[in-house]
């Protein structure tokens, strides 16, 4: 689905935008993996969100992260006629995710490699 | 997933917990969010957690509205959304900052301080009334005068805001000059020694806020008072509250040019820097008037527990309009102090 609604909420926002949710980069962070594989509504990203990290995310901390990557323009709602909203990941929100994940992996990477060298022995 | 057993009772809770949002989060997420909340019942019927992150996620979502974080809200909304926001403060700061300072200014009309710091602390309050009076008014003056064009130009929305904010006004102002004369030592009557503040705007500012008074906890003096004057007790707030209500609502509907946005942003950090120099001095005399003072002197000046509830009110109505400020700042692009 990339390219399908960044140009939507292109209001000058940059892939660093992950790192401005402060307390809420946790949530987007599964959130957006979550979306990475295709489009989801509430329901079906707790129980996925469920599954590959080990973490409910409650209703309300769901929504209200939801609600801030709409606004920074990182997901979309998709059309439905169900009451349920599916939402996907825009190009925007697939570049910020990237580039956060990139981070986190440059800071496993070295956490790993410290604890290998100190520890590995003892 | 299971299906609830209870799909009514099920409905009714998430209704209930949905109501924690503002009306504006409602209307977007209220239908899918009830969905999910459904679902939830069904996984896990009861669960406290749950229900608390509701209702933390939903006062979140309402400070969000009223422009008291940076996130969601678009830019020129949350400057106006903040500055609505601060007007909501500043005038609960001021109801009972101007019960206060009055009394102490009518009081001065007859009596010297007993001490240097009551002394200092009214001087101090009347300095800040007199900057956060000017500050307001170059902010109303151009936000008027907006919507005057905006109403010349037919804009929707705006004209009951801005009669319930007239009238508001307009019964304020009449009430408080006809009750000015209630107070004896001051208004009309000559002989009223007048020291720093003039007796008249000291009477008039007392009749304006009659109504924050610790009279309510004692219905028995209460009924001693002519029967106009307790119905204009019970007014005041009325004409306060639609005073408010109309310029808020008006601020949130008003298209203002950035350039004029940015301008009203910098008078709110300025407006909240009025009000701690009013909250110091009100502190300063609250602390200087409770020690030191014999039975029977200096009476007019001693505070009470009225005087002590509206430090609290006027603190607290002092950090959503300094939370405000910042967001009315963030909004419109300007520099922000250095996070510590």
């Amino acid at each position: 689905m990339p390219g399908s609604g960044g140009e939507r909420h292109a209001k000058g926002n940059s892939p660093e935008a992950l790192g401005t949710f402060g307390r809420y980069a946790g949530p987007a962070t599964l959130i957006l993996s979550s979306l990475a594989d295709g489009a989801k509504h509430g329901y079906a990203l707790t129980r996925d969100i469920e599954d590959f990290s080990g973490v409910r995310l409650a209703p309300g901390t769901l929504y209200e992260a939801l609600s801030r990557l709409e606004g920074q323009g990182l997901i979309e709602a998709l059309a439905s006629a169900d009451r349920r909203k599916p939402y996907q990941l825009t190009a925007m929100g697939a570049t910020a995710l990237r580039a956060h994940l990139d981070d986190q992996r440059r800071v496993a990477d070295v956490g790993l490699r410290r604890l290998a060298r100190s520890w590995s022995t003892r | 997933m299971s299906t609830s057993l209870r799909p009514e009772a099920d409905m009714r809770r998430a209704a209930r917990l949905v109501r924690w949002y503002p009306a504006s989060w409602r209307e977007r997420y209220g239908a899918e969010f009830t969905e999910l909340l459904l679902a939830e019942f069904a996984d896990r019927p009861a669960c406290r957690r749950r229900a608390a992150d509701v209702i933390r996620s939903g006062l979140s979502a309402r400070l969000t509205v009223a422009g008291l974080t940076s996130h969601v809200i678009e830019p020129s909304d949350q400057v106006r959304a903040s500055l609505a926001t601060l007007c909501c403060a500043l005038a609960a700061f001021l109801a009972f900052g101007i019960a206060m300072w009055s009394q102490l200014t009518t009081a001065w009309q007859w009596a010297q301080p007993d001490t240097a710091a009551t002394r200092a602390a009214m001087v101090m309050m009347s300095g800040a009334v007199v900057v956060v009076a000017a500050l307001a008014l170059a902010g109303a003056a151009p936000a008027a005068w907006c919507a005057v064009l905006a109403a010349v130009r037919g804009r929707p929305g705006l004209r009951r805001p801005v009669l319930l904010a007239a009238l508001g006004a307009v019964v304020l102002v009449a009430g408080s000059h006809h009750f000015e004369n209630g107070w004896p030592g001051t208004g009309a009557l000559s002989w009223a020694h007048q020291d720093m503040v003039p007796g008249g705007v000291a009477a008039f500012c007392w009749a304006s806020t009659l109504s924050v008074s610790a009279y309510w906890a004692h219905p028995g003096a209460l009924l001693s008072f002519p029967g106009a004057e307790i119905a204009w007790m019970a007014v005041s707030p009325l004409a306060i509250l639609s005073l408010v209500a109309g310029a808020a609502t008006a601020i949130r509907r008003l298209d203002m040019p950035a350039r004029l946005l940015a301008f009203q942003a910098r008078l709110a950090s300025c407006v909240a820097l009025g009000m701690v120099g009013f909250l110091l001095g009100a502190a300063c005399w609250v602390l200087a008037g409770s020690v030191g003072q014999g039975v029977g002197q200096g009476a007019p000046f001693r505070p009470g527990l009225i005087d002590v509830l509206g430090l609290a009110v006027m603190a607290a109505a002092l950090l959503t309009a300094a939370r405000a400020a910042v967001s009315a700042r963030r909004g419109a692009g300007l520099a922000l102090p250095p996070a510590r």
